[in-house]
């Protein structure tokens, strides 16, 4: 691997940081929504647990987009591989508490 | 081998694939950064999408009101869900084999995913359009 940094005119690496900032406020919202039902007056143990894994998901996917902003800085920028996997599978993590939500 | 055992070890390097384009299989050159940056925002546009049908699919759970038809706001809010984990699952699928394609030159994967997702979309909608003007008429 021999590539040479070139200034980058286009700003991607700074361009990507922001798309990982933007996804995490999308996670924010649904890690929200997954845990408002553990504040509804008639909420039980179930509800507790499915908030405790929002938060804990939650702040896996903001740990990984903060690693992944670190990888950007480099010069040339180091592509991003198990952090795209992990940010996938936990997204599909949340569709899962989701349906919890919805079924309990 | 059977049909079976190739078509498992097909699904299994998949998945490795996912986890690491680069390693498994070891092809080709690494492509110019800005195309993997490039490759890794349409990822992060498809997450966003599937993040909001996830979003959808909560804030129907819990701020419709019970429909008339018996469980119908569940059935909806289901079908938002797995949708979104489709799209998510989806997503890093076409990563991997976008950042494959790149590094073996090959052309870039086509897919037809985004049509699908626009009719099963439309059809949502127009189903939902359906019943607001049921639920209308007296």
């Amino acid at each position: 691997m021999t590539s040479e940094w070139t200034p980058d005119h286009g700003a991607s690496a700074e361009r990507t940081r922001l798309a990982w900032r933007r996804t995490g406020l999308s996670a924010t919202a649904v890690a929200l929504l997954a845990a408002r039902p553990a504040f509804a007056p008639p909420a039980g143990t179930g509800f507790a647990l499915i908030a405790g894994a929002a938060m804990a998901g939650w702040a896996a996917l903001i740990a990984l987009a903060y690693r992944r902003s670190r990888g950007l800085k480099a010069q040339p920028p180091l592509p991003g591989r198990r952090t795209i996997a992990a940010y996938a599978s936990i997204t599909v993590g949340f569709a899962v508490l989701g349906g919890l939500v919805v079924l309990l | 081998m059977s049909t079976s055992a190739v078509n498992n070890r097909r699904v299994i390097g998949g998945l490795r694939q996912w986890f690491n384009p680069e390693r498994t299989p070891r092809v080709g050159q690494p492509p110019d950064y800005r195309f993997s940056l490039a490759n890794e925002r349409t990822f992060l546009a498809w997450i966003r999408t599937g993040l909001a049908l996830i979003a959808g699919g909560l804030a129907c759970a819990q701020f419709l009101p019970p429909l008339p038809i018996v469980h119908l706001r569940e059935f909806i809010a289901v079908a938002l869900l797995v949708l979104g984990g489709i799209v998510a699952l989806r997503a890093v699928d076409h990563w991997a084999r976008t950042e494959r394609a790149m590094r073996t030159g090959a052309d870039l994967p086509a897919s037809r995913f985004p049509a699908i997702l626009a009719i099963v979309v439309a059809l949502g909608a127009l189903l939902l359009v359906v019943a607001v003007l049921l639920r209308a008429m007296p």
